[in-house]
């Protein structure tokens, strides 16, 4: 993996991502987890431990905005961060954003749904706590309590009045007798009796043992004065337990001094009830019930903004956890897909490369595995037959040079016979630029309608015929520029064609220039012909010419006169035409009965310069052509050659003979023969040159069949065998005129040799 | 989740005359008078026996020209106001300590509101520092502030009434202490 090629990226990049995205997982979770606690938490608060909650609801609430303001941050960066994707036209945002509009609607609208109706039931039971009833109750309660309390009061005050007449006249001192016996009339648990100024005068009761009791308050004696009596309620203050115990009445009264003297100010008559316990506690009760009723009532609406508050505070925490892990659940959901997705991108796009595929065991993780093997198979695919096709473009392109270098001509023509593609054979025999004329039919080509029409003719017959006979193909031997009577045949061409069919009907045309095979046919059979007639010629011509000698010889003697002179001619000219007719009979026989070449080192140069010793010599004696003169230039460095130096003087001498026999009738007569060594192609070149007329333009291509000739007298054997000879020493041979100015100055053979190894 | 204080909320006025401090061989003595009326509601919550809390709250402060100014002394009074229906009396608690829904603390008991309403706004001979915390020749001033406080009442409450004008009930003086009185 460390080492991580180009393809082990992507599976690379996928893991990356997968471990993020798990990350996010547990983070979400994590939080989803916090969350869950915390509104537990509330819950249960809010049900058992009303006090607990109400002193938390603060923090809690704080914890939770804390929490959601988290969760909103994140959303509206998960938000932000999908709308800028979709806006760069990022591939895939616009199905996450789908995915995750689903699922967040999903997880949002049952949110909704429970927050409305709990909103609904939180107002309405909050509301259904607070009846007038009860509240009625709970007053009427209070009330019960407050008029029994105001009843014993009354009645302690009313009692206490009573005793206080009692002591009227009684003196300070005689005065704790009597309060023992005013605390067992009234029942009180303690009677005191103060002086005016708020001394103790005696006492009766449990404040006999107190150093220090209590003593009214300068209020309430001021009004125990103007009323006379009066009745306090005390101990509610305290805590309820102890309420219980230490709640009193303390009833107080004036008492009548002892002489009517207005100036005294009267004593006051203290006595203190307990209340019955149960009613006490029955009273407390009842007001700390009223107290907290009242409390609520007055804070309702605080607790329904609590409850509601909560509420909306969880949904949105639902409702923003539901988005977030829609957006991861998209995610997870569109991961896979968006990887099919940009993995089909790419391969339409062409790009055969491995795809990534997911570890998940569900469909869809299958789904990419299937994806990426089915990848791999196409770009196998794809490259056999890339090979293939390399193979193929590499046999085509090894036909169509073949074809290119095939001397044979090929036409594909369709079957309209229009022409579809052609080969430079095909241009060079017919001598048409036939690529030029592509997808016209061949037989409207300049030049070649007549082939052209034939064709089409041999291909319709064969198509008919195929029909029948089932054959594969025709061949058929065509003369081109052959059919004008009277021109010459300069440029006469022997086909010989052959047709198929292709498939897709294309019609296959294949060609070739015959016209030298032809060419060397007729050289072969002439030289059949020489040898026959050559036989069947000079078998007579010895009998012929011995009896018309002998018959000079017989008759000379016998006749005389002009009969004499003639018979003498007669028998010369007879003599001298049969010499003729043997030469010629030879001349044939020499043509048709070539030996086969002896090839062996020669050297040009003297062979050249042992014939034309001959020449001069010759010349000298003879008259008639041999009075031309040959100019011999030798070449010094002209290595041996290989040749039969019989056959060679042949050549030579053939070649002298046509050159002086081409120079007669000419203003300037003169023959050059001339050796010259070519290094760079190692060969060495025999060049014959005259100063005649030249080759007509028609002998020219075939100078060297036999018969063809320009001279009066001649055989037209000279060149043939020249020609023979070459072929045997594999030398090229070549013909042309000497043209000087646009003027024909003479003609030129050449021949080159190769030189001995 | 609106539980923010509203912005238009209308606090009750508080009157705050005749605050008067004095330096004795005591210390420093705040005597004030406040005069307010308690909002419809809040009556309305005493008469049902629900305790409102009053703090009067004085903090001492020695200029310092070159730092903020130094705290010296801080003392607190909390008053629980209570009504009891049952012997529809009224109950004063004082004390210089936050007072819980106990009722343990010692205190006053009223007939009557307006008496004890006068108890609760009238500030005599408030001893706000020791003799011993004030250095002759400094320059000192106090702070002074009255409210009811709405942090002791119910929670539900709390959420309910924080931020009505009609629960704000406070008052704040700075003052400077004037060196009057005994030397």
């Amino acid at each position: 993996m460390s080492t991580g090629g180009a393809p082990e990226d992507a599976p690379r990049t996928a893991l990356r991502a997968s471990r993020a995205f798990r990350w996010a997982v547990l983070g979400g979770a994590a939080v989803m987890v916090a969350i869950a606690i915390v509104l537990l938490f509330l819950l249960t608060q809010a049900t058992n431990n009303r006090e607990l909650y109400e002193r938390n609801y603060g923090r809690l609430f704080i914890l939770n905005m804390v929490v959601a303001a988290v969760l909103l941050l994140i959303i509206v960066w998960v938000i932000v961060r999908l709308a800028s994707r979709f806006r760069r036209g990022k591939f895939g945002s616009r199905l996450l954003i789908k995915l995750a509009a689903i699922f967040a609607l999903v997880g949002f609208m049952p949110g909704v749904l429970i927050y409305v109706v709990s909103y609904q039931f939180v107002s309405r039971s909050i509301e259904s706590w607070f009846d007038v009833k009860v509240e009625g109750a709970l007053d009427a309660g209070l009330s019960l309590g407050r008029s029994t309390l105001d009843t014993l009061a009354n009645d302690l005050s009313n009692k206490t009045r009573t005793a206080a007449t009692q002591l009227a006249d009684l003196p300070d001192s005689s005065a704790a007798l009597v309060l023992e016996r005013v605390r067992e009339q009234l029942s009180a648990s303690d009677v005191i009796l103060w002086s005016a100024s708020g001394q103790l005068i005696a006492s009766a009761g449990q404040s006999r043992f107190q150093l220090n009791p209590e003593r009214p308050s300068a209020q309430q004696l001021r009004n125990v004065r103007a009323q006379r009596s009066l009745a306090v309620i005390e101990g509610f203050d305290e805590p309820a337990l102890a309420a219980v115990s230490s709640a009193r009445i303390k009833a107080l009264a004036t008492v009548a001094p002892p002489r009517l003297d207005l100036l005294v100010e009267p004593r006051v008559l203290q006595a203190t009830q307990g209340l019955p316990p149960t009613l006490v506690a029955n009273a407390i009760a009842v007001q700390e019930a009223n107290r907290e009723y009242q409390e609520r009532a007055l804070g309702r609406e605080g607790l329904r903004r609590m409850y509601i508050g909560t509420l909306t505070l969880s949904l949105f925490l639902a409702v923003f956890g539901a988005i977030l892990l829609a957006v991861i659940l998209g995610n997870q959901l569109a991961r896979p897909l968006l990887l099919l997705a940009a993995g089909v991108r790419e391969v339409a796009a062409g790009d055969l490369s491995p795809k990534p595929a997911l570890q998940g065991k569900d469909e869809l993780g299958g789904l990419t595995r299937s994806f990426a093997q089915m990848t791999q198979q196409l770009a196998d695919a794809r490259n056999a037959v890339e090979k293939s096709m390399d193979q193929v473009s590499a046999a085509r392109a090894n036909l169509q040079t073949i074809l290119d270098n095939l001397t044979a001509g090929v036409i594909v023509l369709d079957a309209k016979g229009n022409i579809q593609s052609t080969n430079p054979g095909a241009t060079r025999i017919l001598r048409v630029p036939l690529a030029a004329y592509e997808g016209q039919p061949l037989a409207s080509v300049e030049g070649i309608e007549a082939f052209g029409a034939a064709v089409q003719t041999q291909f319709d017959d064969y198509m008919d015929e195929r029909r029948q006979h089932g054959l594969d193909h025709w061949q058929q031997s065509f003369e081109l520029n052959a059919g004008q009577p009277g021109s010459p045949q300069n440029n006469a061409l022997t086909l010989v064609a052959r047709g198929a069919e292709m498939p897709g009907d294309f019609r296959l045309l294949v060609f070739d220039d015959i016209s030298e095979i032809v060419s060397a046919q007729r050289a072969q059979a002439w030289g059949e012909v020489a040898r026959r007639l050559a036989h069947e010629i000079k078998n007579p011509l010895t009998p012929i010419q011995l009896s018309a000698e002998r018959l000079e010889m017989k008759l000379a003697d016998k006749v005389h006169g002009p009969e004499r002179a003639l018979l003498k001619k007669s028998v010369q000219t007879i003599v001298d035409q049969v010499d003729a007719m043997k030469r010629l009979v030879n001349e044939f026989r020499d043509y048709a009965r070539l030996p086969a070449a002896e090839l062996k080192p020669v050297d040009l140069n003297a062979l050249v310069a042992d014939v034309l010793a001959l020449y001069t010599r010759e010349g000298s004696e003879s008259q008639g052509s041999a009075h031309v003169p040959v100019e011999m230039d030798l070449d010094p460095h002209a290595p041996a050659i290989m040749g039969d130096a019989q056959q060679l003087r042949q050549v030579i001498h053939n070649l002298l003979q046509n050159a002086q026999d081409a120079t007669e009738g000419a203003a300037k007569r003169e023959v050059t023969i001339r050796t010259q060594w070519n290094e760079a192609g190692k060969r060495v070149r025999l060049i014959v040159q005259d100063t005649g007329s030249g080759f007509p333009e028609h002998i020219l291509k075939r100078a060297f069949e036999p018969y063809v000739t320009t001279k009066v007298k001649g055989t037209g054997l000279g060149l043939a065998v020249v020609k023979k000879i070459a072929d045997e020493h594999g030398a090229r041979i070549d013909l042309k005129n000497r043209v000087v100015d646009e003027s024909i100055r003479g003609a030129q053979v050449s021949l080159s040799f190769a030189v001995a190894a | 989740m609106a539980w923010v204080a509203p912005a238009w909320a209308e606090s009750t006025v508080v009157e705050l005359s005749q605050m008067r401090l004095e330096r004795s061989e005591e210390g420093v003595l705040l005597s004030t008078n406040l005069k307010f009326d308690l909002p419809p509601v809040v009556e309305d919550a005493l008469q049902k026996g629900i305790p409102m809390f009053f703090v009067a709250e004085a903090v001492v402060f020695r200029d310092r020209w070159y730092w903020y100014d130094k705290q010296i002394a801080t003392v607190a009074r909390h008053m629980r106001l209570s009504y009891q229906p049952l012997t529809r009396r009224w109950r004063l608690v004082v004390s210089h300590m936050q007072i819980g829904n106990s009722g343990l603390a010692l205190g006053q008991n009223f007939d009557t509101q307006e008496e004890a309403m006068a108890a609760v706004q009238r500030i005599s001979r408030w001893r706000i520092a020791d003799p011993g915390d004030l250095e002759e020749g400094a320059r000192y001033n106090v702070d002074f502030k009255f409210r009811l406080d709405t942090s002791q009442l119910p929670r539900p409450f709390q959420i309910g009434v924080v931020g009505q004008g009609d629960w704000n009930i406070s008052v704040a003086r700075n003052q400077r202490l004037l060196l009057e009185g005994a030397r």
